[in-house]
């Protein structure tokens, strides 16, 4: 059967979604995305990052653990130490009719524009051919399925770093004949609500959001000059709304998701959820597009970090309020 | 968000959006990239302005051409420390211009392959006025030779 490329909002999300479709499991992107409890919030300072950032997702490899643990799908996946025997492995499956998924650092992704390319370990692929010395891959983020050399995808696929991929691939072997998606469902939002308002960690979470909230006022004397200050503020908007979340970092996905599983369960309770994280998207986005702009302008003094700080902070309180509500229904509904 | 709000007309960076369709269903919708659309020419300014001020501490000496890549690669000396499997303290020595003379060239390679460059471009910067100069530098088997070649016509 012929591999069908599909573009996606995000890549792991998208890959695990499009694997499994190849595999005969008819399942969207949301439906994966939010039974891995994939939407997060983390803010970070660490010597691994040149400036503070923040992520919206889970962990990597968490979306594909997730949808496995929760709906009974098995993955075959597989590391590796040695090069060779990474790549062979690889080429074994393709040529046996196999798409495979490969985590590989982004920047080796030459078919995509040259300003999005930047060094992250963390991103999936599927690897449909071989064509000789190249690759035939479906990529997310690509309108139409892309050609790769030997040598960049085994750049990608064994960098070293954070969450180095090691050669890691995965492909789906079984699914099972009936999957019970009302736990699944439950389990995912029970999880991710947990996640966002229950763990004890301050950087994680609500109280993740507020720490963003109460540093970015002081992101100024952190940047080397007012240029690289309004392109980290600037990135702002590209976290949220370009790095592969579907908008408003990942809200929207979410409420797409709660909306399919009102469907799906014929429960109007998440029906109702699913508009109001629609509408807290809806701000996350001013906040994106302010920075943005204040960002073009250089209009990056303390007056405007403070408005900008004061729009995240509100943010934290409309998705206390959320996560804690969706917390309680998600119990209910046990 | 609304399906007409998203709507970006711009086909060089494409990317999917979750919104709410115009019969209040929600589903993705292909669309253009609202910030390379809006802002690409403020992030190439800011490059090359990056660019241009490293590569004076570069040619000053104060800073090593690893550094000068790191820098624009957005890595930190740690990570960068990760992704070469060396020491942190040899890559700290290694971003000035007096400890980056002792880098074997084995390990000039490991850098090479992290930021995508040849050897030769950790010695050397192209500069040229001519506007239509082709320069495309050809891979060898050999990993520490490359040709370069320079011609007239479309970049």
């Amino acid at each position: 059967m012929t591999f069908q490329h599909k573009m996606a909002a995000h890549c792991e999300s998208g890959t695990v979604a499009a694997l499994l479709n190849h595999a005969g499991l008819s399942i969207s992107e949301p439906l994966v995305f939010g039974i891995s409890a994939g939407i997060f919030f983390g803010y970070f300072e660490s010597k691994k990052f040149p400036f503070p950032t923040f992520v919206v997702r889970n962990r990597p490899g968490q979306i594909r653990t997730g949808v496995a643990r929760r709906t009974g799908v098995r993955f075959k996946e597989r590391r590796f130490r040695n090069p060779e025997k990474g790549e062979r492995v690889l080429d074994d499956l393709l040529s046996g009719g196999k798409p495979v998924a490969c985590q590989t650092d982004f920047f080796y992704m030459k078919y995509l524009p040259d300003h999005v390319r930047v060094h992250i370990n963390v991103h999936f692929i599927t690897v449909v051919e071989k064509r000789g010395d190249v690759y035939v891959v479906s990529d997310c983020y690509s309108p139409n399925l892309a050609e790769l050399d030997r040598e960049s995808l085994m750049k990608a696929r064994f960098a070293g770093g954070s969450f180095s991929p090691r050669g890691f691939i995965f492909h789906p072997v079984s699914i099972p004949r009936r999957i019970d998606y009302r736990t699944a469902i439950w389990k995912g939002i029970a999880s991710a609500a947990f996640n966002m308002v229950r763990l004890p960690i301050p950087f994680i979470g609500v109280k993740g959001i507020r720490l963003f909230a109460k540093k970015v006022v002081d992101w100024p004397s952190l940047a080397r000059d007012i240029d690289h200050l309004s392109h980290e503020i600037m990135k702002i908007n590209i976290f949220l709304e370009d790095q592969g979340t579907g908008g408003a970092g990942f809200r929207f996905m979410y409420a797409t998701f709660l909306r399919e599983a009102s469907e799906l369960l014929n429960d109007p309770d998440l029906l109702e959820m699913s508009k109001r994280i629609m509408e807290i998207g809806d701000r996350w986005r001013e906040i994106s597009l302010f920075a943005a702009r204040i960002g073009k302008r250089r209009d990056l003094g303390p007056d405007r970090l403070g408005e900008l700080s004061a729009m995240i902070y509100e943010r934290a309180d409309a998705e206390e309020r959320f996560f804690n509500d969706l917390l309680k229904l998600s119990k209910s509904k046990k | 968000m609304k399906e007409k709000d998203a709507s970006v007309d711009y086909k060089e960076h494409q990317l999917i959006l979750y919104v709410e369709k115009k019969d209040g269903t929600y589903g993705p919708v292909k669309t253009g990239s609202y910030i390379t659309k809006n802002f690409i020419d403020d992030f190439w300014y800011k490059r090359k302005k990056l660019e241009h001020e490293y590569l004076e501490k570069v040619r000053k000496g104060e800073i090593s051409p690893i550094a000068y890549y790191m820098v624009l690669g957005e890595l930190t000396p740690s990570e960068l420390a990760a992704r070469v499997r060396l020491g942190a303290r040899k890559v700290k020595k290694h971003l000035t211009a007096r400890y980056f003379g002792t880098i074997t060239l084995d390990q000039l390679k490991r850098y090479c392959d992290v930021f995508n460059v040849s050897p030769v471009d950790m010695l050397q910067v192209i500069v040229t006025d001519k506007k239509n100069l082709k320069v495309i530098e050809e891979k060898m088997d050999n990993p520490f030779f490359t040709i370069l070649k320079i011609s007239t016509g479309k970049k």
